[in-house]
């Protein structure tokens, strides 16, 4: 008995310890990044190549932060606002459309709905690179290029968004729209005050989901915008797109970028973790 | 309060997208006449997919009639939507808003479709909760609640709108034996007291018995019979009707008809006096507290004696028809043992072989001191 007890507490600690060094190898690229960030572009590379690099943060990140803002063709702190404007308005955006799309595909039947659903899904095999020539061509007609809703609204019916919520709202009782609907509540009154507010988890998981694709996106605002609107990955581009790279402003540039993802996890982050495993087990 | 008519209501769903189904469609409700009279309540019982559910739903509005009237009074109900009629129900699993206090959640109602300002609403909900026993837990959130307090916040919620009509799809069946015969007799007291129409489905016969002023027994989408539960139990339409009826079931025999003699095949046989079968075969129905087991006779095999403290179930074989009595404590007979059988003529039912129409039913007095307080 106590034999099996110690096996087991080993195994354990045998199975936290590889998950520990799996986190540290994920972990470690992020962290040099910021470590790189507050050091001149000398000391990032002072080991030489076969060495590891310079591991214990410096001192100069003010003095990187600076040159990178003095940057006019870069821009930073513009861009940094940018990409906030449309990746806040985006989600907001695209988690009323999801959340629309998943709850009349979860709850409603309608001709053609497997249809529907299955070309949604179709769409998320076609590769960005291929739908930029025809979006551009629309969004230009539409009289939108280099301008927030540009980049915000190509992609705001998400499919993976639609799908996501569509999952997650079939886990919804019928009999709880039927109460509402006996109650007196008007279909939108049943989507806007019963099924989104008991879909706080799902949406708040969506929500980082959008959060980061927008944040992340480059090839379509790099298509998209001219100077002034740049996002974030388009501003960074832009510090390497010189003779020399300066390897200091692109760290601190990069340090900056990951904040407001970092933020928007960690308020997330509870609901993140339920959303994605609502509806794995039956209650 | 409101009568309600249901005049030819049918109720079918297409299965053109399904193998082996005849018309391609499945008839769930085929063409049911029933008159509910205001304030009464009327049980839907009946075996799982037999329709009962279909038929409340389509009074609600949740589902189009395919065919015939539902009439609300006069006023025809069937195009109107459900938050228009004027009902309110209560679901199976209560379906209370999970993001909702208690009070939101009874008040959710009134708030949506009255013209009530908010402290009458307030007033209203105080008022109802107090009839329920739940005013302590009006600032909980439904999973705060155990099942009892949740059906009882359901209840609420129905009764808040003050509806003319109440629905009630299998509103017991989560909750635990002894909270089920609770709540049972709380909703027929709330009933009595609002004294409006309810309609009350369940598969459970006891609960229909016990709650009904009348029952409708549905077996695959017909009406079988409407009466009140002691006409039921007595004189049941048909043996579908007398084998869903009673607990436990009563007994059948197919017997062979010869003047008066009717033989079952195992040899068992009875003499009828004060009545005539014109077929040659027939069914014999007897409800098993109408039984008597007789020590040393040799008609039935006892396999299983169950002791229920009050009475005893002695089930046993008579040739290989199973056969269950309903006995007074003194009676214990040992598994394997042989026993008589006997009963009366007037507490016997005959049924059709081929339709399963009643022939005979029960036609034995209640005696006037049992009948009394």
């Amino acid at each position: 008995m106590h034999e099996k007890l110690e096996k087991e507490a080993l195994w354990q600690f045998g199975g936290y310890g590889f998950l520990v060094a799996v986190t540290m190898v994920m972990m470690f690229p992020i962290y040099w990044v910021v470590v790189a960030s507050t050091l001149p572009q000398s000391a990032i590379f002072a080991g030489g190549a076969g060495e590891l690099p310079r591991l214990i943060p410096g001192s100069n990140f003010l003095a990187n932060a600076e040159a990178l803002a003095a940057r006019p063709e870069v821009d930073f702190y513009r861009s940094m606002l940018n990409s906030l404007v449309i990746a806040v308005v985006y989600t907001g955006l695209a988690l009323l459309f999801c959340s629309m799309g998943g709850f009349a595909l979860a709850k409603y039947d309608f001709k053609y709905k497997r249809t529907l659903f299955m070309g949604i899904l179709g769409t998320l095999l076609l590769p960005t690179n291929l739908l930029v020539i025809p979006l551009f061509l629309l969004v230009s007609n539409m009289g939108l290029s280099n301008s927030y809703w540009a980049v915000i609204l190509p992609w705001a019916a998400y499919p993976l968004g639609i799908f996501f919520m569509k999952q997650a709202m079939q886990s919804i009782p019928d009999s709880l729209l039927e109460a509402a609907r006996m109650d007196g509540a008007s279909e939108f009154q049943l989507y806007y005050r019963v099924v989104l507010p008991s879909m706080k988890s799902s949406l708040a998981a969506l929500a980082v989901i959008l959060f980061l694709f927008q944040w992340n996106l480059f090839l379509w605002p790099l298509v998209v915008l001219r100077e002034g609107k740049y996002t974030i990955p388009v501003a960074i581009s832009k510090i390497m797109s010189n003779d020399m790279i300066a390897y200091d402003q692109l760290m601190v540039a990069s340090a900056m970028a990951i904040v407001p993802m970092f933020v928007v996890f960690i308020l997330l982050q509870r609901h993140f973790v339920n959303g994605i495993l609502g509806g794995a087990v039956k209650e | 309060m409101t009568a309600i008519t249901l005049d030819g209501l049918t109720k079918s769903y297409d299965a053109t997208d399904m193998d082996d189904i005849p018309d391609n469609e499945i008839v769930a409700v085929e063409d049911v006449d029933l008159e509910i009279e205001d304030g009464e309540f009327l049980v839907f019982v009946g075996p799982s997919g037999c329709g009962k559910s279909t038929t409340l739903r389509c009074i609600a509005g949740l589902e189009d009639a395919t065919g015939g009237e539902i009439r609300f009074g006069e006023t025809v109900v069937n195009d109107l939507r459900p938050r228009d009629r004027d009902v309110a129900m209560v679901f199976q699993n209560y379906a209370l808003y999970p993001h909702m206090t208690v009070r939101k959640n009874i008040s959710f109602g009134l708030r949506l479709s009255s013209t009530l300002t908010t402290p009458e609403i307030d007033s209203r909900v105080t008022d109802v909760a107090e009839m329920m026993g739940i005013e302590d837990l009006l600032s909980k959130t439904p999973d705060e609640l155990s099942g009892g307090q949740q059906q009882r916040v359901a209840l609420g919620r129905s009764i808040v709108r003050e509806p003319g009509i109440f629905l009630m799809d299998e509103p017991l069946s989560n909750l635990d034996a002894k909270l089920r015969a609770e709540m049972r007799t709380e909703i027929q007291e709330l009933q009595n007291d609002l004294d409006v129409t309810t309609v009350y489905v369940t598969h459970d016969q006891t609960e229909a018995m016990a709650m009904g002023d009348r029952i409708a027994v549905l077996n695959d989408g017909l009406l079988q019979q409407v009466a009140p539960p002691e006409e039921i139990y007595r004189s049941p339409a048909n043996e579908f009707v007398a084998g869903f009826i009673g607990s436990p079931s009563i007994n059948f025999f197919d017997v062979s008809v010869d003047g008066q003699t009717l033989t079952d095949p195992s040899g068992f046989s009875y003499e009828l006096e004060d009545h005539s079968v014109e077929d040659d075969t027939a069914r014999l129905g007897i409800r098993p507290e109408d039984l008597t087991i007789e020590e040393g006779g040799d008609d039935m095999t006892v396999t299983v004696v169950e002791k229920m403290g009050n009475e005893n179930f002695i089930y046993g074989t008579v040739g290989d028809t199973e056969v269950v009595a309903r006995t007074e404590v003194t009676v214990r007979p040992e598994p394997g043992q042989r026993v008589g059988i006997s009963f009366a003529e007037s507490a016997m039912y005959l049924f059709e072989s081929e339709t399963g129409a009643a022939i005979k039913t029960k036609t034995d007095e209640i005696e006037p001191q049992a009948a009394q307080f």
